[in-house]
């Protein structure tokens, strides 16, 4: 197990050095320089001669790749040039948001999902089992951006239920010190803010919880139906156990394996709807914020957020491939 | 080119090999599948005949029809999806835009099925080093989630239709490589592998047509879903305004995104082209899961 984390965390090392080679590939392959951007009107040869030389954009590519992989390793990403703030203290607001609504999502998909493929692969084949492949279909075939709007259209404008854009009311002053505002409101007692702030993460958490809700579903149907029909489940049967404790011992046990995959896989999907769902929520998260900086062609927030987004991804997928050996003994990695 | 893909796909069901002619047979009797089939039919006559079934062009405007301050009238029998914000009958804008949704779709998968086959056959086959290498790039790929890439790639070599199929094509890639390698390495250790490598023949002619045949079922289906993504992908990327900037080919993300601002006063100017996403997309997946479930070996012979 052990030899196991440690040749994974190894494998780290070349999947990085890889997405920073794209990143800054990328950068480089973007149209418009950045001392032309930075000069606009004034760019005269000799001035941009004398820029390239001040920021080390004279110098040969792979020494300006090592240039940067130094500084982003010292947990440096520069500063935004948009907002003229550090890269990083943006990142500690940013990434805190997106996290809040990708599990406040991820709490949805599971807590609808799975019940919902337990439930088809219980009627395989009947009505139920056929409703709930059309709920899932449906999930899946919606953008995430078109269920964002009718829910911001039904519950925020006309009946007025909820907030429809923003992460917490503006009139609302308080202390964030982790950024997490859910966490930060019960940590400090306040819970009329625990309530705004929940109330503002329920209809992006819808839309953004769609498509995992409707992936999670077919997985756990078809893992189910697998493993009910197994010999174990029928003698656990046989022998008298309450069908109760038979489906969480026996089956959703062992049913749970694919589903942890596919909850990893999904947590990427999650970062890349998030951009969608952010934008018509005008939630101030890392999709929002890469999107503007995108349009503002702010190098340095991309290069620090599209490089983190990355590392977060690439180690939650470790975490899934650990806990396959949690949830299933008979895998042992050696 | 783009529409004589997809009818070969729908040929090759009633072609009378084996597995195909059996899943044929169960695909008929899966209603999912017919509503499908249907949902996909509609879209692509729309796509293919949109000028000669759209009773307006495109572009043609008549701003007299929108009432004080600009807001649009609803649905009649003259427009019967009312008209945009500019004057323009929606409803042959939407026929055009299943035009642009079903050639993105198209090529896209085909860019990201073709680039996936390959990499994915390679490194499945010569396994060592090669595999290693392949598999660690996609890796990568798959380590930045898809519509930033996508949005990436937009942004690097600039908004255009072309660029956008490049682009959703691209983050493709990795998807149908895994599946790909995945299947080649199973069939690879297979009896009929085992004998026709005894016999002498060479390792490439093993590969085309004795392996790949026989691992390309999950990828036919994968590709079936892929197009759904591919036109929910566009989509997303026109909304947040990096789409196709040629006014005479509307597009359904756009349309829904320029009349985002009147959703209070004109609701359904949003709402139809979003439905028209929804059930192209759904139109699709329908028919890849039930190809799946249809294609699976261990179904097959349970009707």
């Amino acid at each position: 197990m052990l030899r196991f984390v440690v040749r994974r965390l190894l494998l780290l090392v070349p999947i990085l050095l890889g997405v920073s080679i794209l990143v800054f590939a990328w950068v480089h392959a973007l149209p418009g320089s950045p001392v032309q951007s930075l000069l606009g009107e004034r760019a005269t040869p000799e001035l941009v001669k004398q820029y390239n030389q001040k920021y080390g954009l004279n110098r040969s590519i792979p020494v300006q790749y090592w240039a940067y992989v130094k500084t982003t390793a010292s947990g440096e990403f520069g500063t935004s040039i948009a907002s003229h703030r550090q890269v990083m203290s943006e990142l500690r607001e940013r990434f805190p948001a997106t996290i809040e609504l990708a599990v406040a999502a991820m709490i949805v998909a599971l807590a609808v999902g799975i019940p919902l493929g337990v439930i088809a692969a219980k009627h395989y084949g009947g009505p139920l089992d056929h409703a709930s492949l059309v709920v899932s279909l449906l999930g899946i075939s919606t953008p995430i951006f078109f269920l964002a709007l009718v829910l911001k259209y039904i519950f925020a404008v006309k009946l007025g239920w909820l907030p429809s854009v923003g992460r917490i009311d503006v009139t609302i002053v308080t202390k964030h010190p982790t950024n997490f505002y859910v966490l930060d409101a019960l940590i400090q007692g306040q819970w009329s803010v625990l309530w705004d702030v929940l109330r503002h993460l329920v209809l992006p958490a819808l839309a953004l919880g769609s498509v995992p809700l409707a992936v999670i579903a077919r997985i756990t149907r078809a893992a189910v139906v697998d493993v009910q029909n197994e010999d174990y489940v029928r003698t656990a049967r046989a022998k008298g156990l309450a069908p109760r404790i038979v489906d969480r011992r026996h089956i959703l046990r062992n049913a749970m394996l694919p589903i942890s995959t596919v909850i990893g896989l999904q947590t990427g999907l999650l970062l890349s709807g998030a951009i969608l769902t952010e934008t018509v929520f005008e939630y101030p998260g890392m999709g929002s914020w890469l999107r503007d900086a995108i349009f503002n062609r702010d190098y340095p927030v991309l290069q620090g957020g599209i490089l983190f987004l990355a590392v977060v991804f690439v180690l939650v997928n470790l975490i899934v491939d650990i806990s396959y050996a949690i949830f299933n003994p008979r895998i042992r990695y050696s | 080119m783009s529409v004589a893909e997809l009818e070969a796909t729908e040929i090759a069901f009633e072609a009378p090999s084996g597995l195909w002619r059996d899943a044929w047979q169960r695909l008929k009797r899966n209603p999912g599948a017919i509503v499908g089939f249907l949902f996909v039919l509609v879209f692509v006559v729309c796509a293919i005949f949109a000028p000669w079934l759209a009773p307006h062009k495109p572009l043609d405007q008549d701003l007299s029809l929108l009432g004080k301050n600009g807001i649009p009238p609803g649905p009649s029998s003259e427009h019967w999806f009312g008209v945009d914000t500019l004057g323009r009958d929606e409803f042959s804008r939407i026929l055009y835009g299943a035009r642009l949704s079903l050639l993105v779709g198209v090529v896209s998968v085909a860019v990201g099925l073709s680039f996936g086959i390959v990499l994915g056959a390679i490194a499945g086959f010569f396994a060592g080093w090669i595999d290693t290498t392949v598999m660690r790039v996609m890796d990568i790929m798959l380590a930045i989630p898809g519509l930033l890439l996508a949005i990436g790639i937009v942004a690097a070599l600039g908004p255009g239709l072309f660029h956008i199929m490049i682009a959703v094509g691209l983050t493709q890639i990795p998807i149908f490589a895994r599946l790909l390698r995945g299947s080649v390495l199973a069939q690879k250790e297979n009896d009929f592998v085992l004998a026709a490598r005894s016999t002498g023949v060479p390792r490439r002619k093993i590969l085309a047509s004795h392996i790949l045949p026989n691992s390309i079922s999950p990828v036919i289906v994968q590709g079936t879903l892929a197009l759904a993504t591919a036109i929910i992908e566009v989509a997303g990327l026109s909304f947040l305004g990096l789409g196709d900037q040629n006014p005479a080919r509307p597009e359904w993300g756009a349309m829904l995104t320029e009349t985002n601002q009147y959703l209070q006063a004109a609701p359904w100017l949003a709402i139809i082209p979003g439905l028209a996403i929804v059930v192209s997309a759904l139109g699709f997946n329908l028919i890849g899961d039930a190809l799946r479930e249809a294609l699976d070996p261990k179904l097959r012979g349970r009707t």
